[in-house]
């Protein structure tokens, strides 16, 4: 029997956590959206003349969208659970009669809503730039949600994993920001040297950012299917292997 | 009936072992107190009955449900005020309440009505809208017991709930504690006062170095003239039960 009045107050914990520190959860990232779009989209995309066929606000602006989505996922569930784990009152839930699998979509489903929120504000603030299209909505509402799990279950790895802060920062630096970065937010893999263009086949990311690409402006480089398979294998088996840790109490329950 | 059965416990954080084979029970309606020098293993047994952490062999049953194999229902049945503030220091004391209602299934209007009896009974009304962080040690104190009791549990337990609580406020808690027990509730309570135990239990067992070294009636304890400090201290540095 599901613990529906307890799954949805952890929903709402991390809802209300996310507005808590609304200044560092939402309008940082916005902020900083509204300064990628106008670097990109007035100042630089000026002097390109179309890339894709696109001009290159409509297409880096995707790449930026999914960009925020991947980090307000990924540091809303890695962070709340290390500072619950790091101030102990993760013990609140644990003393609650809780499945394994609630208190993991408590955290999954907080880390997608904080994901919404964001990408949602990015989205109106094109508007303002007359940037924002949506060409396949089904398509556009799949590839944020779906890639959001994505991230929000790596985010409870993280947080499962961390001893510390800095360690939980590494996981931002060193694989979310690069990947993104070489996954195509800012240029057409075809302007890459053709062996690199290789390995940008290999990054995953690439198929998230190519993904709401085309669901956004139509304009795909990537194979849709092998696209679907990438993010349907992560979302499962991060699902099954965060599971896993949580039945073991792995870093949770001494 | 049991409120509290525990058989053959055994719990061990890699080569040292926090927990050595331990059996004891708990009436219900008893006020227990489970006294033990650091590090003897109270808060191990406390976080394996609730669920903190998990024992690697033997059985605790409360109330004849199985803690690891009907979690759900056992957890149910447990309040716990632990030793540490295991709180959200930034959220305020009626949403933590609050929360924690709700953790425990609780609907609005159920945990409303019982979060303001509760923010009543320990007088921390004037309080509700404060956060953790700003209240004062007595306070807190107050607030880590009300929310033990938000799911109203049949079985507390109450790990050094006085820990640097001034006198007058220790006396308070003590009475909140007699009222809760006469009321029905069951009462585990570890402190390093041993007067309080004196003063509230019936039942005492120690334990030391993970084992359960005396258990017994208080009576049992402090007979001979002797008080039950002498016993305890007696106990623990090795002269025997």
């Amino acid at each position: 029997m599901v613990n529906w009045v307890g799954l949805y107050t952890l929903c709402r914990r991390e809802v209300e956590r996310t507005i808590r520190v609304a200044t560092q959860t939402l309008v940082t990232p916005w902020i900083s959206a509204l300064l990628y779009i106008f670097i990109f989209g007035e100042v630089v995309g000026r002097r390109i003349d179309t890339i894709a066929g696109a001009t290159y606000i409509d297409f880096v602006l995707p790449g930026i969208l999914m960009m925020n989505v991947i980090t307000a996922a990924f540091t809303h569930s890695s962070s709340s659970l290390h500072f619950q784990r790091f101030v102990r009152h993760i013990e609140e839930v644990l003393v609650a009669p809780f499945s394994h699998v609630e208190m993991i979509l408590g955290f999954v489903i907080g880390g997608v809503l904080r994901a919404v929120l964001v990408g949602g504000g990015v989205f109106i603030i094109a508007l303002f730039f007359s940037a924002a299209t949506v060409e396949h909505l089904l398509l556009f509402l799949f590839y944020i949600i779906s890639v959001a799990i994505v991230f929000a279950l790596l985010g409870v790895l993280a947080g499962l994993w961390a001893q510390s802060f800095e360690q939980l920062s590494v996981m931002n630096t060193f694989v979310i920001m690069p990947f993104t970065f070489l996954g195509g937010v800012f240029y057409s893999i075809h302007m890459l040297p053709e062996k690199l263009q290789v390995v940008a086949y290999f990054n995953p990311f690439f198929y998230f950012i190519d993904g709401i690409r085309y669901s956004m402006i139509g304009i795909r480089e990537s194979n849709a299917t092998v696209g679907f398979v990438v993010i349907f294998t992560m979302m499962i088996s991060l699902a099954i292997f965060v599971e896993y840790l949580f039945k073991k109490g792995w870093r949770l329950r001494g | 009936m049991k409120a509290l059965q525990i058989t053959d416990l055994k719990k061990s954080y890699g080569a040292n072992v926090a927990i050595d084979n331990i059996s004891f029970s708990i009436e219900k309606g008893e006020f227990f107190g489970f006294l033990g020098p650091n590090g003897a293993g109270k808060t191990s047994t406390i976080n394996c009955i609730t669920g903190i952490a998990t024992h690697d062999s033997g059985t605790i049953e409360v109330f004849g449900v199985d803690v690891k194999k009907q979690y759900r229902e056992a957890r149910k049945l447990i309040g716990l005020a632990p030793q540490e503030f295991n709180i959200d220091f930034f959220a305020p004391v009626r949403k933590t309440l609050d929360y924690m209602g709700g953790y425990f299934g609780l609907r609005k209007r159920e945990r409303d009505d019982r979060i303001d009896q509760l923010l009543h009974l320990m007088e921390l009304e004037e309080h509700a809208d404060k956060q953790f962080r700003h209240l004062s040690g007595g306070l807190k104190r107050r607030v880590m017991i009300a929310r033990s009791l938000v799911h109203d549990p049949e079985f507390l337990i109450l790990d050094e709930p006085t820990a640097g609580v001034d006198v007058h406020l220790r006396h308070e808690l003590w009475r909140y504690l007699e009222e809760m027990n006469k009321e029905g509730k069951t009462i585990l309570l570890t402190s390093h006062y041993i007067e309080e135990v004196e003063k509230l239990c019936g039942r005492i067992a120690i334990i030391n170095k993970g084992r359960i070294v005396a258990e017994g009636d208080k009576a049992d304890f402090i007979s001979e003239g002797k008080s039950l400090e002498a016993k305890y201290l007696s106990i623990t540095e090795g002269e025997g039960w």
